[in-house]
């Protein structure tokens, strides 16, 4: 019991500092799970083996990969190729800009996406001489929408995929019809609010028409490369149940191969730069403190509180989670939470002792997790990196004027969400 | 080693009249020639020898002195001869009253530039040099001797540095700054207060950043950008931004008592050719480039 307190304790703490981001989050990981070690709730070994491993070498697999296809050009002739679709009109290229962040964000990631596309979207915005902030909002809106849909999108389903069986069909199956629900009715969402709202002159959308954008596939033999493993990864996840290969194999495999063909010169920089080695480091420190809870008793706790409020009806249960981790992910960030209550849903399942009854509920905890992430403009890392962005080019985006229309289009995702899970699966 | 003691007392001269500089090398190499024996070129060969290499970067110091340097293949020796002017040689704005002229091997660099320190540290000695300038060869080397100065001593970024540079305090607009960078052809000026004291530096790359906001640099590539509002419109910023609104305040600078190696060893890691020289109350008392680096020394 004093170990369980003290570990909540450690547990506690750790979360306000990355909460709150008073140190750097990874720093809080960190001193969260050595300090773990060091007052003895773990033993070295133990914590050492808590680390999913899986998910530190995909998300490496995967950076290598999204730092090869970004050397290519890819990202920014789409960006541009859309703008230039849209004619410069500020609606279409509103919506367009809200597909290709749904779309890139579902294979690489909301946080990239938004790094490699929101200065795009500063730099159009300033040819039309209109506020970037729209745009901006919608695809924070998108980039967390399109990395719920798959498996290797947001990090929450990273972490779902890894601690369960469930695999890349397995995801699509059951997360991309909603999100591609949430994207019709966002869709529709942003046309009633910015319908007419934004006008460009003649001379400003010809400015835009007026972009070179055959330079920017800098490698077409890379590019080509780069699609075909691409291409092959995405088979091999699908495959999964069939060759039996871990998805971090399946992603280091083709990162590594990628690299060794990229520019030679770039791969340093690709190693010291790309990498995003403070995630990855806070992923390990969060995988220990998250076991001294386990290893105390403590989530077997949460899961018979659950158990208890519920009655382990499958139904409630989903309904519950569903919208405690939207509403959660809205205020904190969504991958220390959805790290946390992994373990609460795995003993949930020993308790309910009916896998069937467990998937909606799995499902439930990976919509919630991961829209809800769009409530406030710190529920997500993509939300808080493309603010930064903003303000750093003289855009300053408040609290409030962010969840105005986050929290709207959260709504609208959890609602759908809701729907979706009652209709399909009760 | 004493610097006296690679004096000879017949190579010092004390010129009254007015001549021209290679009036006076011609006075230096005969004196030098004719009493140093083993200096395998001599006369006219040694003497165009100087004048080239004086063509290809100034030898003269801020302090009044002017040190032509000549390296032989086989010399195995140093040699020095003084001239002290009566009328000083204007060197590109440096009026020189002190010429040493000094031959050495090929391979004997550090003693160069320990003679080198040597002779700059004399030159700021005021009274010294009055007493220099009062005897004659015999007492030049006299006085050096009682002073005992070792050519061990390391030349310091102080000996080398561009003392009392253009300056530009934090409120002065940017077309203010444009206009010093661009007579004075410089690519960077440090910024001071109304006391002198270091607040750090502008340069061509920060105004240019003007016109370049955050998101563009951001972007993997701009191929695609033919023109750009921005940077075109950015002398309309020019009176309205001031220096204080650009310059880095984050830049390192380095003490009048660096030694080269450390300064050459900064301005390789950081990947700047341009420092500020900072004392310890935070004053400015100079600038030192990687130019003025290779020129005085290495070139040298």
């Amino acid at each position: 019991m004093a170990l369980m307190l003290l570990a909540l304790f450690i547990f506690g703490i750790t979360y306000l500092l990355i909460i709150t981001e008073w140190i750097n989050k990874m720093i809080a990981a960190m001193m969260g799970g050595f300090a773990i070690i060091l007052t003895g709730i773990l033993t070295q070994d133990i914590a050492f083996r808590a680390i999913d491993w899986n998910v530190i070498f995909f998300l490496i697999g995967m950076m290598l990969v999204i730092s090869v296809m970004r050397q290519t050009g890819v990202f920014m002739y789409l960006a541009i190729k859309i703008a230039k679709i849209a004619k410069g009109r500020p609606l279409p290229i509103m919506v367009l800009m809200y597909l290709l962040t749904t779309f890139i964000s579902a294979f690489m990631g909301s946080v990239t996406t938004i790094m490699i596309l929101v200065p795009i979207v500063l730099l159009v915005a300033s040819e039309l001489k209109i506020t970037p902030v729209p745009f901006i909002t919608t695809m924070i809106i998108a980039s967390n929408a399109g990395g719920a849909a798959t498996m290797i999108g947001d990090p929450p389903n990273i972490l779902i995929g890894s601690a369960t069986d469930y695999n890349f069909l397995d995801f699509i199956y059951n997360l991309t019809p909603p999100v591609l629900l949430i994207t019709i009715t966002s869709v529709g969402l942003i046309w009633l609010l910015y319908r007419g709202k934004m006008r460009v002159s003649n001379e400003n959308r010809a400015r835009l028409m007026g972009y070179n954008d055959k330079n920017l596939i800098k490698n077409k033999t890379l590019l080509k490369i780069s699609l075909v493993v691409l291409g092959l990864m995405l088979t091999a996840f699908m495959l999964q149940g069939v060759i039996k290969i871990e998805t971090a194999t399946i992603a280091m495999t083709a990162g590594l191969f990628l690299l060794i063909v990229s520019d030679r010169h770039k791969v340093e920089q690709t190693l010291a730069h790309d990498i995003d080695w403070a995630t990855i480091f806070f992923f390990m420190g969060l995988f220990m403190i998250v076991e001294s809870l386990v290893e105390t008793g403590f989530i077997n706790h949460i899961a018979s509180g659950v158990m208890s409020l519920t009655h382990g009806e499958p139904k409630t249960t989903s309904m519950a989670i569903l919208w405690l981790s939207g509403i959660f992910s809205a205020v904190i960030d969504n991958v220390p939470f959805v790290a946390a209550m992994i373990p609460v849903l795995e003993r949930l399942g020993v308790l309910i002792n009916n896998p069937d009854a467990m998937h909606p509920i799995w499902w439930s905890m990976a919509l919630g997790a991961c829209l809800g992430g769009n409530g406030t403009m710190i529920g997500a890392s993509a939300n808080i990196v493309a603010i930064g962005i903003a303000n750093r080019n003289g855009f300053r985006i408040s609290f409030k004027e962010y969840t105005k229309i986050g929290a709207l289009f959260a709504l609208n995702a959890i609602v759908v969400s809701t729907l979706y899970i009652l209709i399909r699966y009760y | 080693m004493y610097l006296s003691d690679l004096l000879n007392a017949k190579a010092i001269l004390h010129i009254a009249e007015p001549l021209s500089k290679e009036q006076v090398y011609r006075m230096l190499v005969e004196k030098i020639c004719r009493h140093c024996l083993n200096v395998p070129i001599c006369d006219d060969a040694l003497l165009n020898k100087i004048l080239e290499r004086d063509q290809v970067s100034s030898t003269a110091y801020p302090t009044g002195i002017s040190i032509p340097h000549i390296r032989m293949e086989n010399f195995d020796d140093t040699v020095v001869g003084m001239a002290f002017l009566e009328h000083p040689l204007d060197y590109e704005d440096t009026q020189v009253h002190w010429v040493c002229l000094v031959i050495t091997d090929k391979s004997s660099s550090r003693l160069y530039l320990n003679l080198v320190a040597g002779l700059l540290k004399l030159s700021q000695n005021t009274p010294l040099l009055e007493a220099m300038i009062k005897t004659d060869g015999p007492g030049v080397v006299h006085l050096l001797q009682d002073l005992k100065i070792h050519v061990t001593k390391d030349i310091t970024v102080a000996d080398l540095m561009v003392s009392s540079p253009t300056t530009i305090s934090p409120g002065t607009h940017l077309k203010e700054l444009g206009d010093i960078i661009c007579t004075n052809s410089i690519s960077a000026v440090p910024v001071t207060d109304e006391n002198g004291i270091y607040l750090g530096e502008v340069n061509i790359l920060g105004l240019l950043k003007v016109g370049v906001p955050d998101y563009l640099m951001m972007l993997d590539d701009v191929s695609f950008l033919r023109s750009y509002e921005p940077l075109e419109k950015l002398f309309e910023q020019e009176d309205i931004l001031t220096v204080g609104d650009i310059m880095d305040s984050d830049t390192t600078s380095l003490k009048p008592e660096t030694s080269i190696p450390e300064a050459v060893f900064a301005m390789i890691q950081q990947r700047r050719r341009f420092y500020s020289v900072v004392d310890e109350q935070g004053k400015l008392v100079g600038v030192v480039t990687a130019m003025d680096i290779y020129r005085k020394i290495i070139k040298a």
